[in-house]
């Protein structure tokens, strides 16, 4: 055992990530399981209908979602990258230089243009 | 913080050194913009933008020249064997394009996002030609594949294409994975990713035994043998060529599979000669699969693109046969028999998609029937280039065949080259039976009248024609420009 | 006059295919001018090759030995793997080449008949000359390739196209064929590059002559069996040409589907290109295989003979029974190679030549007959020979020529192999011999049914050969006429040439 426990290398600069993980995913799993676990269960017809607000439902769930949700969902998500490329790039502003700045120019440029012909296009348009 | 070191004159290098991808993704940028502001009947401005772009690319390439520019602290290398698939790459985007001057017009593809999708595909594919990092191969490889599944599935209206996308889509994704994987172990074995380093690393025991790294390398060539179809990954090719538009087929015979075999050779040529034992074997059985399923299956085909897309398979068995006899005369065939099949295929292509007046059944066999004396620079056209496939004398694609099967029975795989041999005689029939139906079948009441092609178009099938004539009865030159590109990989 | 001196030969072999970049040019409907100007293209090289005829020295042998091969031309082709463009004649060739050019012309007039797309055939017919011209004059086994492949495509077209009613049919199977062989040659080529070196700059080598110097090495090729398989490859790509039994076949077929002047070329020009193969290649290269293989040639060239003839016996089609006397007659080749005796194969080449002539008569004459009756069944005519005197006298000449009658050219050329090999193989000799009785039967019992007796009512008013077909035919007769009575002047040309091949054979090493 001692073995084992030996080989933990507490000094390693990845064991706080490696114990932030391990907290994160066993709250998150712990609250789902202990709802679960400790919440009263009492079922009846009207729990087992579809919710809507309280309301009837209407039509079944399975409906099919407008294609604009996902065009915003895509262009959110590429600049929602953008911005993980950005920070490191704040942070490390100084000692990149002018070289920096041109890189992220030209990086942020061609996002321009992507957002300049998706606004064109009529991806932005809801109607 | 430790401030990090800026070595300017290595950022323009590399920089330099990238210059005909920066060209080619410049024009698409540039092909995407003007799209938003040209009216519809000007749309074919595009094209022609797209056609100079990829020009001043090849002219920007040659003006790099055959010497060795190493950019981004190794990550790519602008050499001799770069500079051959540069070329080839350039020159089959090239042809497509002029191609897609008439094209775009029957079918509808007179888009921007689809000059932009070529170009961008066209620019991975020569990152992949240089990369010299399993992870810049990786990066060209993804950035060529997207932009290639979005092609195949242009035709939205057809379920073929649809098909042909999805299966592509998912199968390359799954490729990806193989790839990416086996980058993964080859990293956790040797410590590194850029090729070179792990070339010479290859030659300590360790390394070689080590059965993760063989594993990596395995991965490795699961994901590079999806991407030129080798049997028994290449379940795709057929959907995908039958279900794309045609244009987009022809590209993705010539080029995609020029880049894939690109980074292919350079991970082979440079680490082979220590992993001969292990992988030689798995190469030989793979070229005589490849070769031999292909052409059968081309055998039992109706549809001209389906017949095509088989007979693709069948050429990436040829050049594989190259690849695994290795050394400079292996190299050296692959490196020409790309750039010939480049042509032949984009030329034959080319034809086809003038006389078939509709997708699917317009490809048929019997649709030919009667095109050779009624349209007689077509037929003879369509002719050769078929005859060139057979790798019948005098066309460049005898030369090339022969090349190939030469290295391998000099590095003594006498019986993959008679397999070759004997596969290339099979294939005749196939590539002739257009033949017999364009020239002896009796011509029905309605022949199709084919599109008239525009100038461009006409320009792209001649020069492709005359190219491989010309590589045929005088190949000395191209042979030893890929010699010599070989021998600085080498070096 | 010395650019023509210097590079005759590669005038002669690619004249024609100039000519037919000029024919391509020729505007859509000008069909006689595109026949004139094949007739020219054509007719060059005839004269070129009198030419060479007068140039030629008698006396040196060629063969293996490279000063001694005349009208020379070697160039670097494809340097990085030592392609030479190396082109010479020695007795060996020359025989062939002035065949080619005299058939190939004559062809050419015996096809201005032809009336549909005018321009592709004669286009073909002129790349199909160069092709034929280039095999026979190549000294470098790439190019002998290259030239023999380059022949197949124009021959599969003028088949397939212009043929008869099974042409697709008899087009793929001479291609398919006619490729298997091609793909057994390619891979013999293979092995003798990579195992043999210029001796001047060390690299591999496809000049035939380098091949044929090694070949006196004991070790060369990993020893006697390795030796022997790549004959046999290369015997089996050639016998597909001659055609040898049993891989015959293919001859038949495209030879009545075939047009007549195709037909001509194809008897008359490209079956010879096997045994000359064997005579140029095999042979001197594999001097001790060919000894050990000596008697198994002569009993397929005696199985030739004699199945040849009982096929052509057996015919009720006049052009198919023709071609079938082609099989039989090619087995004398065969039979007289085989001895490896200077008689025997002076017959052997000398049956090539006479047969080449022969056959072309034969072929062109049932073509007119086809033209007049648009069928060609032997028991269809009857008593043509009260109509039509004259092509009855031309086919009763072709049928004696061709049946060995002595003072033409058949007769000299079988005695030749009967006397040089039957001091070798007694036995196969005599029944080659027996042979010559089936070989004149067919011949003379077609002759009976479709000239003599009663005539046929429906040809009463049959059309007499024209002046165009006579002019086809008549040199031919000329000449196996002249060479039945003096044949010296075609003995001394290959003489010194076919004498010092058999020594090269004979020679133990």
């Amino acid at each position: 055992m001692s073995g084992l426990l030996a080989s933990l290398q507490f000094s390693s600069p990845y064991f706080p990530v490696i114990v932030l993980m391990a907290v994160a995913v066993g709250l998150s799993a712990g609250f789902v399981f202990l709802s679960q676990w400790v919440g009263p269960k009492r079922y009846d017809r009207t729990k087992y209908s579809e919710y809507e607000c309280g309301v009837d439902p209407l039509t079944t769930s399975t409906v099919r979602i407008s294609v604009k949700f996902f065009l915003v969902a895509i262009l959110f998500l590429l600049f929602d990258l953008e911005t993980t490329f950005l920070y490191p790039w704040a942070v490390l502003y100084r000692s990149l230089g002018l070289f920096g700045f041109v890189e992220m120019g030209v990086f942020v440029g061609i996002l321009l243009v992507g957002l300049v012909y998706a606004w064109k296009k009529g991806a932005l348009e809801w109607q | 913080m430790t401030p990090i070191a800026m070595d300017t004159g290595a950022l323009v290098r590399g920089l330099y050194c990238i210059l005909p991808e920066m060209v080619v993704i410049g024009t698409a940028i540039l092909v995407l913009l003007a799209d938003l502001l040209l009216p519809e009947e000007g749309k074919k401005r595009l094209c022609h933008l797209s056609v100079a772009g990829v020009a001043a690319a090849i002219l920007s390439a040659l003006w790099l020249g055959p010497g060795k520019i190493e950019g981004f602290s190794g990550m790519i290398v602008h050499d001799g064997m770069g500079l051959f698939f540069t070329l080839t790459i350039l020159a089959a985007a090239l042809l497509t394009l002029m191609m897609a001057t008439g094209y775009s017009e029957w079918e509808g593809t007179q888009k921007g996002e689809f000059y932009a999708l070529i170009l961008l595909s066209t620019s991975g594919m020569l990152f992949m030609a240089e990369g010299t990092d399993l992870m810049t191969v990786f990066l060209g490889l993804e950035t060529l594949s997207i932009p290639i599944y979005c092609l195949v599935g242009f035709h939205r209206g057809r379920m073929r294409s649809l098909e042909g996308a999805m299966k592509y889509f998912l199968l390359g994704a799954f490729s990806s994975g193989f790839f990416l994987y086996g980058i993964a172990l080859m990293y956790a074995a040797a410590g590194t990713t850029r090729i070179p380093v792990i070339a010479s690393m290859m030659r300590d025991a360790r390394l070689y035994g080590n059965p993760v790294f063989l594993a990596g390398i395995g991965l490795l060539l699961v994901g590079f043998a999806f991407k030129v179809s080798l049997v028994p990954f290449h379940m795709w090719t057929p959907d995908a060529y039958e279900g794309a538009p045609t244009l987009v087929t022809a590209f993705m015979g010539a080029a995609v599979k020029a880049a894939a075999f690109a980074a292919l050779l350079r991970v082979v040529l440079l680490t082979f000669p220590a992993i001969l034992p292990a992988m030689s074997g798995v190469l030989w059985v793979l070229a005589a699969l490849t070769m031999t399923v292909g052409n059968f299956s081309a055998l039992l085909q109706n549809n001209m693109k389906r017949m095509l897309a088989y007979s693709s398979i069948a050429h990436a068995g040829y050049i594989l046969v190259g690849l695994t006899a290795g050394g400079v005369a292996g190299g050296q065939a692959v490196l020409f028999y790309v750039l010939v099949y480049a042509f032949m295929n984009l030329g034959a292509f080319g034809v086809i998609m003038l006389v078939a007046q509709r997708e699917d059944d317009g490809y048929d066999i019997d649709n030919f029937a009667g095109i050779g004396f009624r349209y007689p620079v077509l037929g003879g056209l369509l002719s050769l280039f078929l005859v060139s496939l057979a790798g019948i004398p005098p066309t460049a694609g005898f030369v090339g065949k022969f090349y190939l099967f030469g290295a391998a029975v000099r590095s003594g795989y006498v019986g993959l080259a008679v397999l070759g041999v004997l596969n290339s005689a099979v294939s005749v029939y196939y590539y002739l039976r257009p033949v017999v139906s364009m020239y002896m079948a009796p011509a029905p009441e309605g022949i199709p009248v084919p599109r008239p092609p525009r100038s461009a178009f006409s320009f792209a099938l001649c020069a492709s024609a005359a190219a491989v004539l010309l590589l045929g009865v005088m190949p000395a030159s191209a042979l030893e420009f890929a010699e010599r590109s070989v021998l600085s990989l080498l070096m | 006059m010395g650019f023509i001196d210097n590079h005759i030969l590669s005038l002669m072999t690619f004249l024609p295919v100039l000519g037919a970049a000029a024919i391509l040019c020729v505007p859509r409907g000008k069909d006689d001018v595109i026949r004139w100007i094949a007739a020219a293209a054509s007719f060059l090289p005839l004269v070129l090759s009198v030419k060479l005829l007068y140039a030629f020295d008698r006396s040196v042998a060629g063969v293996n030995v490279a000063g001694q091969f005349q009208f020379v031309e070697h160039y670097s082709w494809i340097p990085s793997i030592n392609v030479e463009y190396f082109l010479g004649a020695d007795g060996i060739s020359m025989p062939m080449l002035i065949l080619t050019a005299l058939l190939s012309f004559l062809a050419v007039i015996g096809s201005f008949g032809i009336e549909k797309k005018v321009k592709g055939y004669m286009a073909l017919f002129l790349l199909l000359e160069t092709g034929m011209m280039g095999v026979f004059a190549s000294l470098d086994f790439f190019l002998f390739y290259v030239f023999w492949e380059v022949m197949l495509l124009p021959m599969y077209f003028l088949i397939g196209i212009w043929g008869g009613p099974r042409k697709e049919y008899a087009a793929i199977k001479f291609f398919l064929y006619t490729l298997a062989g091609s793909v057994l040659m390619l891979l013999v080529l293979l092995a003798l590059y990579f195992n043999t070196t210029n001796p001047e700059t060390g690299g591999h080598t496809f000049n035939l002559l380098h091949y044929m110097a090694q070949s006196t090495h004991n070790g060369w090729l990993k020893g006697f069996d390795v030796r022997i398989l790549l004959f046999l490859g290369l015997f089996i790509g050639f016998a597909i040409k001659v055609p040898l039994f049993p891989f015959h076949t293919w001859l038949p077929d495209a030879h009545v589907e075939a047009p007549t002047a195709i037909s001509v070329i194809l008897a008359g020009v490209l079956l010879k290109m096997g045994t000359y193969g064997l005579m140029r290649i095999s042979f001197p290269i594999f001097p001790d295989v060919t000894r050990w293989f000596a008697v198994p040639m002569a009993v397929i060239g005696v199985i030739n003979i004699v199945y040849g003839a009982l096929c052509a016996m057996a015919q009720s089609d006049l052009k198919k029974m023709v071609a079938y006397s082609s099989v039989s007659h090619m087995g004398f080749v065969m039979l007289g190679m085989a001895a490896l005796t200077p008689t025997g194969m002076v017959g052997g080449a000398m049956q090539m030549f006479s047969h080449g002539l022969i056959t072309a008569m034969l072929f062109f004459l049932v073509g007119v007959v086809y033209d007049r009756a648009h069928h060609r069944q032997i028991d269809g005519f009857g008593g043509l020979g009260a109509v039509v005197p004259v092509y009855t006298a031309f086919v009763s000449f072709a049928f004696f020529a061709s049946l060995g009658l002595p003072g033409l050219s058949g007769f000299i050329a079988e005695q030749m192999v009967f006397l040089g090999s039957f001091d070798v193989f007694r036995t196969i000799v005599v029944i080659a011999a027996l042979g010559i009785i089936f070989v004149a039967a067919f011949h003379l019992w077609a002759l009976q049914r479709v000239f003599l007796g009663p005539l046929n009512p429906k040809y009463a008013a049959l059309e007499e050969i024209n002046a165009r077909e006579v002019f086809c035919l008549a040199p031919l007769g000329i000449i196996v006429m002249y060479i039945g009575v003096w044949p010296m002047p075609v003995i001394s040309l290959m003489n010194s040439s076919l004498v010092h091949l058999v020594d090269l054979v004979k020679a133990v090493i």
